[in-house]
């Protein structure tokens, strides 16, 4: 393919590293991700799947590289700046393992508040927004209650519709379905799966391995620190290059 | 009856004295414990030593340093305002460390969520993380407020005419002196009782919001 035919990456990372002190939670990671990919991230824990997410929007700053989103570029290490940090946070809906909804708010005023607040949207114009995306997910009528009165898989359908309503574009899941019993999870990954297939760029890092093979268009493996698989999904579920990646896989398919 | 009279006299001066020096704890506390969570270390350890003396001086000591002592170009604080000051710094120290509290007490993920969704960190205090931690807070709070509406009568150690002032006046000039304390401490426990109740209802139905 001619370079110029080949979209710009969404989600670019170069020599991307992060150390807790001495400690090296992962080092020179570089992956691109293009628009309307799917990408999932497996691996052990501990491996920095979630620490790398994380500096994707700068939850986590990293120590050194530079990560572009979006056509915003952020160069770690040498004095980030706060409004930078918060316009690429802006391009990025995050999707928390523990939904992190706010208790304090109905579930209408979880997906409105940061519309309103960070996008300058009149009350109105968020909770139309928010009412359309609340009924995306399937969970119009619980706009009115409060997080707490909401099962485990509906809190993780309206943290996903109040992560869409700033309208990102990209969507970071950090283990969105781990926190859910099995068959909760279920009713999460119908919705990503739908996101998934109108063309929304997702980078998601699970222990799901069937959502991986079969929504996913690629497949990232990491372990100790590095990328150590990047490619298609089946083939690498079925034919790893890695030992490592073979033993982990026989952890989590052979039980 | 004279007696009770004279200890009622007392009452609206207690209750302005403490008001007042809680309202300036309440507000005070809030850039306060911000200080005690700055990045910045030298804020930090300013407000780190500000509270511990704050907390280490004993109120009675405070207010006569504040009567005594401070007087600003040609003004001299008068009894009730200098009562109202060294109660209210006492009350900063003190709401500063609840609030922290309360803070440390909210879930990390809420402050990551609203980062997430691109809110400025002010904005998250305010607005996410404030709010959770005032509720968490208002048990200590309302302990705290208890505890000065006791501790106001210190003022009547440098002239403030309240609660005590008039007792200690009563019981000097003749009238049996166990009957007007009597009176008096009645008198704090009947103000006191209403302040828990009202806390524990709203304690409960933030609660009810917030829970299953």
């Amino acid at each position: 393919m001619d370079a110029s035919q080949r979209a710009q990456p969404m989600v670019s990372l170069r020599g991307v590293s992060k150390n807790y002190g001495e400690r090296t939670i992962f080092s020179d990671v570089n992956l691109d991700v293009s628009p309307g990919e799917v990408m999932a991230v497996i691996g052990p824990s501990g491996a920095g799947k979630s620490t790398l997410l994380r500096c994707i929007n700068f939850l986590e700053e990293p120590t050194s590289g530079q990560i572009t989103l979006g056509g915003r570029t952020i160069r770690a290490g040498e004095g980030v700046s706060g409004r930078d940090v918060q316009a690429l946070r802006r391009k990025a809906g995050m999707v928390f393992q523990h939904f992190n909804l706010f208790p304090h708010m109905s579930v209408l005023d979880n997906v409105s508040f940061a519309q309103m607040r960070v996008l300058k949207r009149s009350r109105e114009d968020a909770n139309k927004r928010s009412l359309a995306l609340l009924d995306r997910v399937g969970l119009a009528d619980f706009a009115g209650s409060y997080p707490a009165r909401c099962s485990g898989g509906q809190q993780q359908r309206i943290a996903i519709a109040r992560a869409l309503a700033m309208d990102p574009e990209v969507m970071l899941f950090d283990e969105p379905t781990s926190a859910l019993d099995p068959e909760v999870g279920l009713e999460v990954l119908a919705v990503m799966k739908e996101l998934a297939s109108d063309g929304m760029t997702m980078i998601i890092v699970t222990h799901e391995m069937g959502f991986a093979r079969d929504v996913s268009d690629t497949l990232v493996v990491m372990a100790d620190g590095k990328i150590i698989e990047h490619g298609d999904p089946r083939q690498i579920l079925s034919e790893p290059n890695h030992d490592r990646t073979r033993l982990f896989l026989r952890a989590v398919l052979g039980r | 009856m004279e007696a009770l009279e004279a200890v009622l006299l007392g009452v609206p001066l207690t209750l302005l004295v403490t008001g007042a020096s809680l309202s300036i704890g309440v507000v005070l506390g809030v850039p306060l414990v911000m200080g005690l969570r700055s990045r910045n270390m030298p804020i930090r350890s300013a407000c780190r030593y500000t509270v511990n003396l704050l907390r280490g001086i004993p109120a009675i000591v405070w207010l006569f340093i504040i009567y005594f002592g401070v007087s600003i170009g040609a003004f001299q604080f008068d009894a009730i305002s200098a009562a109202i000051i060294g109660l209210g710094l006492i009350s900063a120290a003190y709401m500063a460390e609840i609030y922290r509290g309360g803070i440390s007490a909210v879930h990390a993920g809420q402050w990551e969520a609203g980062h997430a969704l691109g809110v400025s960190d002010w904005t998250t205090f305010s607005r996410i993380v404030g709010p959770q931690a005032l509720r968490v807070s208002i048990p200590s709070m309302t302990s705290y407020a208890i505890s000065l509406i006791k501790d106001s009568s210190i003022a009547s150690t440098i002239g403030v005419t309240e609660i005590v002032f008039f007792t200690t006046q009563d019981a000097r000039s003749g009238g049996g002196g166990l009957t007007v304390y009597l009176l008096a401490a009645a008198v704090y426990v009947a103000m006191c009782i209403p302040l828990g109740l009202l806390s524990r209802k709203l304690d409960s139905s933030l609660r009810k919001k917030v829970s299953r």
